[in-house]
């Protein structure tokens, strides 16, 4: 099976979304930032006369710090009918993954296996496969809150 | 009233559609419950709704179906095939008055008095007694079966006459769609806009733009028209409910009734209609005690009944409450032992909260008789099985003697809501409008700024007001500005408490679209939604109801009732007078008593006529006298008024300027030589005359004309669109379509050209009553009434002489 896939780096790590997940990448403009929510959330911005929740995916893995650069661009994702400005270190191409998603023994680390649906090889070397949900979610100690509050 | 009717017939026909396939299954097993519940609520909601109609027949039917059901429901009867049949007769003949209510038509009497007994004598098997029954076919049709029912109903339906105005079902996605394209499409336009200022003028370009831009908003208003329906239509049939049911129950209720400018979606006024109807009936059924009981009681012997209704972000709230006798928690939890609901052991386990949440359980009523008007507690169930439907919600609270709170939350999918947008530091929010009482600012004396603890109070009228600082409620660093620089804005939330939110400052008010947020935003629960500002810059929308509960600023239904009979007190016992101070048009510094200050109003000087000898105006499609107007012309092609009210009259004070609110301390001394001032006070070291607001509304007050703009019909000329057209507009008139029909009934203004007027009159064409003839020359023809067409002077006199005998009618 080979799907379309957009190849990003977050954290210093090669990621993959899957294409048809990834409505647009737009130019990032102003962001109003949202008091009072996850440091993740970095606020919302405007896209046509739609409003974008930014996620800032190194913090919604649970890094800390700002230790990447970042693209200036974002991947637009919907998810359970609300779009997301994804800001990552970078947007880099798309390519055609090769077969399915495998996990690895071991697992992926602690902040990337909550997010991973699993390793998957692209035309441009492997990558880790991004569960967008469980990315939006936010790091644990929060997601427990955001599912019993929507 | 007629909108009321059309709105009973669609609905009723709509839930006779909805109840077919169960009417059908319940014949297959008459012992199904579940089916008998569903039409149960049918004619019990058809029962109900007769209440606003005067349908002796359909109440007397469905109340009859109702009865016999209830006892089924209630164990006291077995549902057999004869039951079914004879109910099933009922329904079909209420459909049948129902075509014939919309037709307009008498349906041949006779024939409810063998039904109803059908359905009494349906155990014993004399049910031929409906078959001999005259004048109504489909009522035996339906004893030979259900397939012949339901092809009896299809075949039906074509027949009956439909003088319904043409209208066609649309998906609400598709409605949606169309409507975020063209948000899209203002935004697009917008941003070509700004690149056309940046390229200077092009004649070219900028004639097709203007012409864009106002096809553009003609278009979004019309979509969000589509929509969008005030919850005042829903409103504007209750005070004549409550007055009915209140009559017919001994009992005496007022009826206050706030937020009818409130918006949703059109289905979901359609929504709330019932819900709304069902708490009230019950509210004056069982809350409000008769009048010997309540003075008893230490009560006033007029019970009160408030519902308002509020908007935030993408939710409303309707609080519904009463003053009456509040709901017996012990008697509550009692029947609901009694009728299974839960056990014994489970009720010493609840609160108070939770035992009264039981009345929205199916088939449960405390009522010990019951009534033809609000029956059996059906109604609550229902209520909330509806709400939750369309995902929202009810609760409600109660103090026993001090009365009761229904709470319904309704969410909209889209909606747009009058907002402020305020500033702190360098952020925007905006607070929807509807809860804004006031905005201070905080420098001001009478505000009072202190802080017990570490809470801040404002005074607000002579009340300690608990007052939030948004920098601190969103963890924002505080500004520069300080404390007592800031500004207030008065908050009043749905339960009635109030309290101030401080702010940095005030940055402008208008029309916000309101956009859900994504789960982990609205989470916080600080925010109700987003909202695009008109540079495209999106900001948050408070979540102001929820912010105050964080804090601990929601009463419940005690002390807020305690709380406003405090109010009326202090308000009786401590006679602080309020004014506002204004210069009139000659001069004066007056004052009049803040309680009489309905709104202040900025009109155009077209919308006053000053034709006749007391000159009006035109606010909001109402006619209201206006006094104070200069002598000579006006000074600004706007001018501002005081709109005067005292409950029932209205009158507009014409203002040169107006000032500020004011308490008025000093000495009143009276005055006698003008009887239109009552006295003249000192307010800051200067006179101010406070007018007599007895005299003014002896002389002056009239209850207001609410007219719809009449409506002018211009010749088909292109003379006539572009130069007499915005004449006529801003004289007050609509201009008619011109592929309407004309109406005869007088309504309309017609204004002809005088070649057509003759043409008309030569071919004996019908002519309108009312016709102001325009002559293409100065000149006048001796014995015509014509009016030359650029006299402007006759033409706007005759033109508001039209509208002032039109008016009269």
């Amino acid at each position: 099976m080979s799907d379309l896939m957009v190849m990003t780096q977050i954290a210093g790590r090669r990621c993959a979304l899957h294409a048809h997940d990834v409505q647009s990448v737009i130019e990032l403009g102003a962001v109003t930032p949202v008091p009072q929510t996850p440091d993740f959330i970095a606020g919302i911005t405007a896209l046509r006369s739609q409003a974008l929740t930014v996620i800032d995916c190194r913090l919604a893995l649970g890094f800390k710090g700002t230790d990447w650069s970042t693209d200036p661009r974002a991947a637009v994702v919907s998810v359970n009918g609300y779009s997301y400005a994804l800001t990552l270190d970078a947007i880099e191409d798309i390519t055609t993954s090769i077969g399915e998603p495998t996990q690895i023994t071991g697992g992926f680390g602690p902040e990337w296996s909550r997010v991973a649906t699993g390793m998957i090889e692209t035309s441009a070397g492997p990558s880790l496969l991004i569960d967008l949900a469980a990315l939006i979610a936010g790091p644990d100690e929060k997601s427990g809150d955001l599912s019993a509050a929507a | 009233m007629d909108d009321l009717l059309a709105d009973f017939v669609a609905e009723t026909r709509e839930m006779l559609e909805a109840s077919e396939g169960e009417i059908i299954a319940w014949e297959a097993d008459p012992s199904d419950s579940a089916r008998i519940d569903t039409i149960f609520r049918f004619v019990h909601t058809v029962k109900g709704n007769c209440g606003f109609f005067d349908f002796p027949r359909l109440a007397g039917l469905s109340h009859a179906a109702e009865d016999a059901l209830a006892d089924c429901r209630a164990g006291r009867r077995e549902p057999d095939a004869a039951l079914v049949t004879a109910v099933l007769a009922i329904i079909d003949r209420i459909a049948l008055m129902v075509d014939a209510i919309e037709a307009g038509e008498e349906l041949s009497a006779g024939g409810d008095e063998e039904l109803i007994a059908a359905l009494n004598a349906a155990s014993e098997d004399d049910i031929i007694a409906v078959e001999t029954a005259p004048a109504h076919s489909p009522a035996s049709t339906i004893l030979e079966g259900c397939d012949a029912f339901a092809d009896e109903e299809t075949a039906k339906r074509p027949d009956c006459p439909a003088a319904v105005q043409r209208s066609i079902r649309l998906p609400v996605d598709l409605l949606d769609r169309v409507m975020s394209g063209v948000s899209d499409m203002v935004l697009a336009r917008n941003d070509l806009g700004h690149r056309l200022r940046q390229a200077g003028t092009q004649p070219t370009i900028d004639g097709p733009f203007e012409r864009l831009t106002t096809i553009l908003s003609d278009v979004r208003d019309a979509i969000t028209r589509m929509r969008m329906q005030r919850i005042e239509t829903v409103f504007a049939a209750l005070p004549r409910l409550v007055r009915d049911l209140s009559a017919d129950l001994g009992k005496q209720v007022m009826v206050d009734l706030e937020g009818g400018d409130v918006e949703l979606d059109r289905e979901m006024v359609e929504m709330v209609r019932d819900p709304l109807t069902h708490i009230i009936r019950n509210a004056i059924d069982h809350g409000m005690e008769v009048p010997s009981d309540r003075l008893k009681n230490g009560k006033r012997e007029i019970g009160l009944l408030s519902i308002a209704a509020r908007q935030s972000g993408n939710t409303i709230s309707i609080v519904v409450s009463d003053d009456g006798r509040g709901l017996d928690e012990e008697k509550i939890a009692a029947k609901a032992v009694d009728t299974g609901l839960i056990t014994a052991s489970q009720r010493t386990q609840m609160g108070r909260e939770a035992i009264l949440q039981l009345i929205f359980e199916p088939g449960f009523s405390t009522a010990d008789e019951v009534s033809n008007v609000s029956g059996r507690g059906v109604g609550l169930d229902v209520v909330r099985a509806n709400l939750q439907k369309v995902g929202g919600s009810i609760k409600v609270s109660s103090q026993p003697g001090v009365g009761t709170l229904f709470t319904l939350q309704i969410p909209l999918t889209l909606s747009i809501i009058a907002g402020l947008t305020v500033e702190i530091g360098e952020q925007r929010f905006a607070i929807p409008q509807s809860y804004v009482e006031e905005i201070i600012h905080s420098s001001a004396k009478a505000l009072d700024f202190t802080r017990v603890g570490e809470t801040a109070l404002v005074t607000f009228r002579g009340q300690r007001v608990p007052c939030l600082m948004l920098t601190q409620v969103l963890g924002l660093d505080v500004g520069d500005i300080d404390e007592r620089d800031q500004t207030m804005v008065l908050l009043r939330l749905a339960s009635g408490d109030l309290f101030a939110l401080a702010v940095d400052r005030i940055h402008t008010h208008g029309d916000l679209v309101v956009k859900p947020l994504a789960p982990a935003v609205m989470s916080s629960g600080f925010y109700a939604g987003s909202t695009l500002l008109d540079d495209g810059q999106p900001i948050l929308l408070l979540d102001v109801t929820n912010i105050a509960s964080n804090y601990g600023l929601v009463s419940d239904a005690r002390t807020r009732v305690l709380q406003t009979a405090e109010e009326t007190d202090s308000k009786a016992g401590k006679d602080i007078s309020r004014a506002m101070l204004f210069t009139d048009f000659h001069g004066r510094r007056c004052a009049v008593r803040l309680e009489l200050v309905k709104r202040i109003e900025t009109a155009p000087a077209s919308a006053i006529d000053r034709t006749s000898a007391s000159p009006r105006a035109v606010i909001d499609n109402a006619i209201l006298p206006l006094i104070g107007l200069p002598d000579g012309p006006f000074p600004a092609e706007k001018v501002r008024f005081l709109r005067l009210s005292d409950g029932d009259s209205e009158l507009l004070q014409a203002v040169r300027e107006i000032d500020d609110a004011v308490e008025l301390t000093e000495k009143l001394k009276p005055v006698t030589d003008d009887p239109l001032i009552e006295a003249v006070t000192l307010v800051g070291d200067q006179t101010v005359s406070l007018v007599d607001g007895h005299e003014l509304f002896a002389r002056y007050g009239e209850p207001p004309e609410i007219t719809a703009k009449p409506i002018c019909r211009l010749p088909g000329s292109e003379w006539s669109r572009s130069i007499l057209g915005p004449l006529v507009t801003s004289a007050g008139y609509d201009i008619a379509d011109e592929s309407s029909e004309p109406k005869e009934d007088g309504s309309e203004i017609c204004i002809m050209l005088e070649e057509e007027y003759e043409a008309a009159a030569a071919l004996e064409m019908p002519i309108a009553d009312k016709v102001i003839r325009l002559r293409s020359l100065p000149q006048e023809t001796p014995g015509e009434d014509t009016i030359y067409r650029y006299d402007r002077d006759a033409l706007v006199a005759a033109l508001h002489k039209a509208r002032a005998a039109g008016g009269n009618r």
